[in-house]
């Protein structure tokens, strides 16, 4: 569709007495997860079943000299053991994306292992207890010749630096970045310049269900349950690389036990799984241990940023330079993790009205975990540079840092807003939501303070944090292949019941529930007629999967397509029945009638049994069936750069405001969040509950970006200086606060119903927040935080510094 | 002399239902539940007793199932999710809250949340529900909706709050 | 993560555990397994057998005497933690334990497990440090009884010899009076301490009498703060904690670096510890 035309809307024939969107319709994907009969990958059972247990390099950076596979061949129940050099015959993962590095990545390791946890043989056993003994064995067999190691972005990018990949000129994948002669301008025009460094950490996405991949080949069919976020594109996947007809290979979505942007990539399992069961010809299983989730599933963040800032006596901000860097691991991961550091400097100014931005995106390889998706996609990165840098402004120059934001933040006369990167910020409540938390942290702030007041040993600060969060993007510029659009089929079966079929994926987000919602609407029938089908690549239309946002947006762009198409011809069905005109039949509660008469009227069960069954009932030269599909390309969405490197990348853009109320322990660093509050906007809200669900989530993973989980390497060796929950410290519920939300409605002008989306905004807000709640509380020390996470240590080392600063300025006043 | 063995009968109740299997000592007993019995809603998120998805009873009590052998459930009464809830029948009030408060998105640490609210005594730790909680992660919920879930099964009050939306609700979290 | 094979041998009397303990050389104790177990499942702990003691008669009970409390091998934390006999007596216990992993933990964990296990953040062998307690282990040569001070000789490592193993604590009563205070600082509710300090108050007119000090966390082995205890002896809380802070400096010359923290932040932490905990205490003891 174009640009010009309205956004799709419900069709106006429907004259529902219910309205289910915008209704917290309780989900019906609940009760088998609660009464623990849910299928998950893990949970399949079928008969002749063996068990793959991967090889993993123990190696940072090193030659395979030799793999003796002997021993472990020789064990008792063990079926076979694979290296490369049995998957020659299978295609290497696509280097789809021409401008960064291309790293031709093997299913498994060939000659060389380029970080700690990199796939390079499989064991295929009775069981997994088996495949373990087996697989140890085969550890105690391979013969590595360590290479030197680059363990960070400063050795990656050292001057003869250690090269991961023998062809590239060095260790960058990707350094893109134009200088701006307004910038330079406006540099030399200010009162005054800072440089900063600032840094966040690595983490990872960490469903509590690892990945898991499940793959049957009998029947003439390669069926492969996989634990994944994006189904059609694994399917895809395979029977490119191992040269299978795709109709051939169907790809089922067990129950996920949660993805947030780590099952979006495909893996090597789930490309040497369905192999293997091939060759054995038998079902073949590999789930992953949490050993193997913390360095084989993809990393995230880890990316920093080298700004510079012109600013004025009076707080104005004239212009940033920001030069983002993201270590990306070994590469080897198919998506590439190239994207989120593109996201991060293209959102970096949030909902702040700041053209004056000049960016660098540079993305370097090192002998770590491959970097990939994470929940909020290199925008938390971005956010804390920017409100630490209006922060800082603030403290530079005696300016209020509420009264800063305030002149900064967009309001709507401006919209639709440009920014810096193209993105094209459709609606939204900027300046609104920011007062709204303003309004809401006030009583809080002052009975926080007030409680603490007397407290030597304690001091309260405020954080705020105000961003844009792009929803369903491109997938272009992630992946070099896939575009953007999501499907739905919509069938009304001859008992009147509508299936719903969509391209979207089910990983915990109650797609289920608001696709029949959506549907019920736009058909006029009861939420509870209408079965939804996701995830099955032989029963789904083509589609993307669940990613970037987008589950809200596309099912309502392809639910109301392909609904309203169906609508008109059974419309037309209906007339013929009811010997009406077809422009004066209207539906309301599952019944066709004539406009203003609820009598006579036939059902969409008679509809759909003319149309299927009974065709002789049928208008003269109607085709029969009663099933459409609708694929849905959102309006707006650009998939490549303009001449000048601009791109709107996102076809609509939520936005939100957060302000987190600490304390801080000075004598231990101990942070305490007292008051956490959240304004969201996501346009027009489908299914309430749902989305405080996702918004509680990402916050929740955005505090443990904030305060607890940072995945540390040697900086020596690139060894992980651990794999285990004792150390990566994924928050409890004693960690989490009480969240208050609040939300503005600012539908989409150009997408369906007003639809955006809600999946990661979440997590956006906290990095900055907490940085800027705990300087603000230490302020009269001049602390002044620049990285994450903030830990106990984090702090007392700043107050520390802080401390001895001041006495060395006593001594040489 | 005393008896070793890489084997070992065990015998187990489980939801009711007596067990009898031979198996390596090495089974974990979440494997036992899982994989010999085919009792799958108990899950494994990590296997070093941090993230609580496997907990299950053993003789009342919760415990974590990864980090227990199969053997050591030798002679104890085990009971899983599914002992919650019979086929078809209705929800227990607990499972009800979690379906009302929307405590669930995934929904694979919730088997693991539910035993162990079934293995204590509210009264107990009506005070103490986040401390209750702390031994069992979950990645989707933020904690919110859990909490929000026990307070409505336990009819705990909390002050300011407001009911989780349900159909027909309009309210919209705490704003 | 699945553990590598071994034998399993369950024993019904603690004469039979020790000759199974040594009748191979790669034998272990398994009680309530909630350290030993994760080490299996990452193939950091392997053994060719594996003795679970928790059918050893006699080896579940918690019993109080004039003494203190005797907590048997095969007791679970929550099991201590839920005796009221024990509380009473050892008040320590109570306060140490809710401290200890979360519910599920404590349910199969044990008391003496965690004593020899001995890992150097945990906060049981503190409190068997500060409590004076005795620790009894049998082997081939019979019974010894060896005081907490002497126990635990490095991190992960105790006197415990190979073939024998831990059959019980005693645990001794604290002053009648004293007050036991167990704080620390963690990064996440349950998890072991970054610092941490056992503390045993004696308070009388708004000052401190008597303290015992034992820090953990800090290094290899539970930290008796002898220092510290001195410099608190008779302190009120109104004059500066200088001395406090040089005390404890001096106790705690040898803390540890790690990935979680650095040495320079566990004396901080255990400082500010040591300064909290005497202040409540006073606090406390003024209040009505």
């Amino acid at each position: 569709m174009s640009c010009l035309d309205p956004p799709i809307n419900i069709s106006e024939h429907v004259r529902h007495s219910t309205r289910y969107v915008g209704r917290s319709l309780r989900r019906r994907e609940d009760r088998r997860p609660l009464t623990g009969r849910a299928r998950y990958v893990a949970d399949l059972q079928l008969a002749g079943m063996v068990e793959a247990v991967v090889v993993r390099s123990t190696e940072a950076h090193a030659r395979i000299v030799s793999i003796d596979t002997s021993e472990a061949r020789a064990l008792d129940g063990v079926v076979a053991v694979f290296t490369a050099a049995d998957l020659a015959e299978v295609a290497s993962f696509p280097d789809y994306i021409d401008y960064i590095g291309p790293v031709r990545q093997r299913p498994l390791a060939e000659d060389r292992v380029r970080y700690v946890g990199a796939p390079y043989a499989v064991v295929v056993a009775a069981d997994r207890y088996v495949a373990e003994d087996a697989a140890a064995l085969v550890a105690v067999g391979t013969v590595f010749e360590p290479l030197p190691a680059v363990a960070d972005i400063d050795q990656a990018l050292a001057a003869g630096a250690p090269k991961l990949h023998d062809d590239w000129a060095d260790n960058r994948s990707v350094d893109i970045g134009a200088e701006r002669p307004e910038i330079t301008e406006a540099f030399r025009r200010a009162d005054h310049t800072f440089a900063e460094t600032f840094t966040s950490q690595r983490q990872t996405g960490l469903p509590i269900e690892t990945r898991g991949v499940v793959a049957d080949p009998s029947d003439g069919v390669l069926t492969v349950w996989s634990s994944t976020q994006s189904p059609h594109m694994v399917r895809s996947t395979i029977a490119l690389m191992l040269g299978v007809p795709e109709p051939q290979v169907r790809v089922v979505l067990p129950t996920v036990g949660g993805g947030f942007g780590t099952k979006t990539h495909i893996y090597s399992e789930d490309i040497v799984v369905p192999w293997a069961a091939r060759l054995l010809d038998r079902p073949v299983r590999w789930i992953e241990d949490r050993m193997e989730n913390l360095v084989a599933s993809v990393h995230a963040r880890d990316q920093r940023h080298d700004v510079e800032v012109a600013y004025d006596d009076d707080g104005t901000i004239r212009a940033v330079r920001c030069t983002s860097i993201l270590d990306l691991g070994s590469g080897e991961i198919f998506m590439p993790g190239t994207a989120p550091v593109f996201v991060t400097n293209a959102c970096i100014t949030g909902g702040y009205d700041f053209p004056l931005m000049e960016t660098r995106t540079v993305a370097v390889v090192t002998n770590k975990t491959p970097a990939g998706a994470y929940r909020g996609f290199g925008i938390p990165e971005g956010a804390l540079v920017m409100e630490r840098v209006i922060d800082r402004v603030a403290r530079l120059t005696g300016t209020d840092r509420v009264g800063l934001r305030r002149r900064m933040l967009l309001r709507r006369e401006q919209l639709p807003y440009v920014m810096h990167g193209g993105g094209r910020l459709d609606s939204g409540s900027h300046a609104e939501s920011f007062e709204r938390a303003l309004e809401m942290a006030e009583a809080s702030l002052a009975r926080i303070r007030e409680q603490h007041a007397d407290d030597p040993d304690t001091r309260v600060g405020v954080g705020y944090s105000n961003y844009v969060e792009p929803t369903s993007p491109t997938y272009h510029l992630t992946t070099g292949h896939w575009a953007g659009y999501d499907a739905s089929t919509i069938r009304v079966d001859p008992d009147g019941s509508v299936r719903v079929a969509a391209g979207l994926s089910a990983i915990g987000q109650g797609a289920e529930t608001i696709a029949a919602q959506l549907a019920a609407d736009a058909l006029g029938v009861a939420a509870d007629d209408v079965t939804v089908v996701l995830g099955d690549t032989e029963r789904s239309p083509y589609g993307l999967g669940s990613w970037g946002s987008r589950g809200a947006m596309m099912l309502t762009g392809s639910v109301l397509m392909a609904s309203n198409r169906l609508l008109d011809k059974a419309r037309a069905i209906a007339a013929h029945m009811l010997e009406a005109a077809d422009e004066d039949v209207v539906v309301s509660d599952g019944a066709f009638h004539v406009v203003g008469s609820e009598q006579p009227s036939v059902s969409w069960s008679e509809v759909a049994t003319a149309a299927w069954i009974r065709t002789v009932d049928l208008p003269p030269g109607t085709e029969a069936g009663l099933e459409t599909s609708g694929y849905y390309d959102p309006p707006y969405l650009e998939h490549e750069l303009d001449a000048s490197g601009k791109i709107n990348a996102a076809a609509s853009w939520s936005n939100g405001s957060h302000v987190g109320i600490v304390s801080v322990r000075l004598s231990t660093g101990e942070v305490k969040i007292e008051d956490y509050v959240v304004v969201h906007d996501c346009g027009t809200v489908i299914n309430p509950q749902l989305v405080d669900g996702q918004i509680h989530g990402g916050v929740a993973q955005g505090i443990a970006g904030a305060m607890y989980e940072h995945f540390q390497y040697d900086t020596e060796t690139a060894h992980p200086l651990f794999a285990s929950f004792m150390d990566y410290l994924v928050p409890t519920s004693a960690e989490v606060p009480r969240l208050r939300l609040d939300h503005f409605e600012s539908p989409s002008p150009d997408q369906p119903l007003g639809v955006k989306g809600c999946g990661e905004g979440g997590t956006i807000g906290p990095p900055a927040v907490v940085t800027g709640a705990v300087s603000d509380a230490l302020a009269e020390w001049g602390v002044d935080l620049t990285t994450c996470p903030v830990t106990p240590v984090s702090v007392r080392a700043a107050l520390r510094a802080a401390q001895s600063r001041a006495a060395a300025e006593r001594e040489q006043p | 002399m005393i008896d070793t063995a890489r084997e070992a009968d065990v015998h187990v109740d489980i939801n009711g239902r007596s067990h009898h299997h031979r198996v390596p000592v090495r089974l974990l007993l979440s494997d036992y539940i899982r994989d010999v019995v085919g009792l799958t809603g108990t899950h494994v998120g990590c296997e070093h007793g941090y993230c609580g998805a496997c907990t299950v009873m053993v003789n009342g009590d919760a415990v974590r199932s990864c980090l227990m052998l199969a053997v050591q459930a030798h002679g104890a009464d085990v009971r899983t999710v599914e002992s919650l809830t019979a086929d078809g029948t209705a929800l227990s009030p607990m499972q009800q809250a979690f379906h009302e408060s929307y405590a669930l998105q995934c929904g694979f640490c919730t088997a693991g949340f539910l035993m162990t609210l079934e293995s204590v005594d509210p009264d107990d730790w009506r005070d103490r529900t986040v401390e209750l909680l702390s031994g069992n992660l979950c990645r989707c919920t933020g904690y919110q909706n859990i909490m929000a879930a026990v307070e409505r099964a336990w009819g705990i009050e909390r002050a300011g709050s407001r009911d989780a939306a349900g159909v027909g609700g309009e309210a919209h979290g705490d704003g | 993560m699945k553990p590598s094979a071994f034998d399993y041998a369950r024993p019904r009397s603690v004469a039979e555990a020790v000759e199974a303990l040594g009748s191979t050389e790669a034998s272990r104790v398994l009680a309530g397994g909630q350290s030993l177990i994760p080490a299996m499942n990452f193939r950091l702990a392997e053994m060719s057998l594996l003795v679970d003691i928790c059918d050893v008669d006699g080896l579940d009970t918690v019993s109080c005497d004039a003494a203190g409390v005797r907590v048997g091998a095969a007791a679970t934390q929550t099991r201590v933690l839920d005796d009221a006999d024990a509380a009473q007596a050892v008040p320590g216990l109570r306060a140490t334990l809710r401290h200890v992993g979360h519910l599920q933990i404590r349910n199969r964990g044990t008391v003496c497990g965690s004593l020899a296990h001995a890992d150097p953040a945990a906060e049981l062998p503190a409190l068997a440090l500060a409590s004076d307690a005795l620790i009894g282990i049998s082997g081939p040569r019979g019974r010894r009884e060896v005081p907490a001070a002497d126990f635990v000789t490095g991190p992960f490592t105790t006197v415990v010899e190979d073939g024998e193993l831990v059959t019980d604590a005693l645990f001794r009563r604290p002053p009648s009076g004293a007050v036991t205070v167990v704080d620390e600082v963690c990064r996440r509710a349950g998890d072991f301490a970054l610092a941490g300090l056992v503390a045993v108050v004696e308070a009388q007119d708004g000052a401190v009498r008597t303290a015992r000090l034992v820090g953990f966390g800090l290094r290899g082995v539970p930290t008796r703060m002898r220092n510290a205890e001195d410099v608190l002896a008779g302190w009120a809380g109104d004059h500066s904690i200088e001395a406090i802070t040089d005390a404890v400096a001096a106790d705690t010359t040898e803390v540890f670096d790690d990935t979680h923290a650095p040495g320079w932040y566990r004396r901080d932490a255990v400082t500010a510890l040591v300064v909290r905990t005497v202040r409540s205490v006073l606090e406390s003891h003024e209040a009505p």
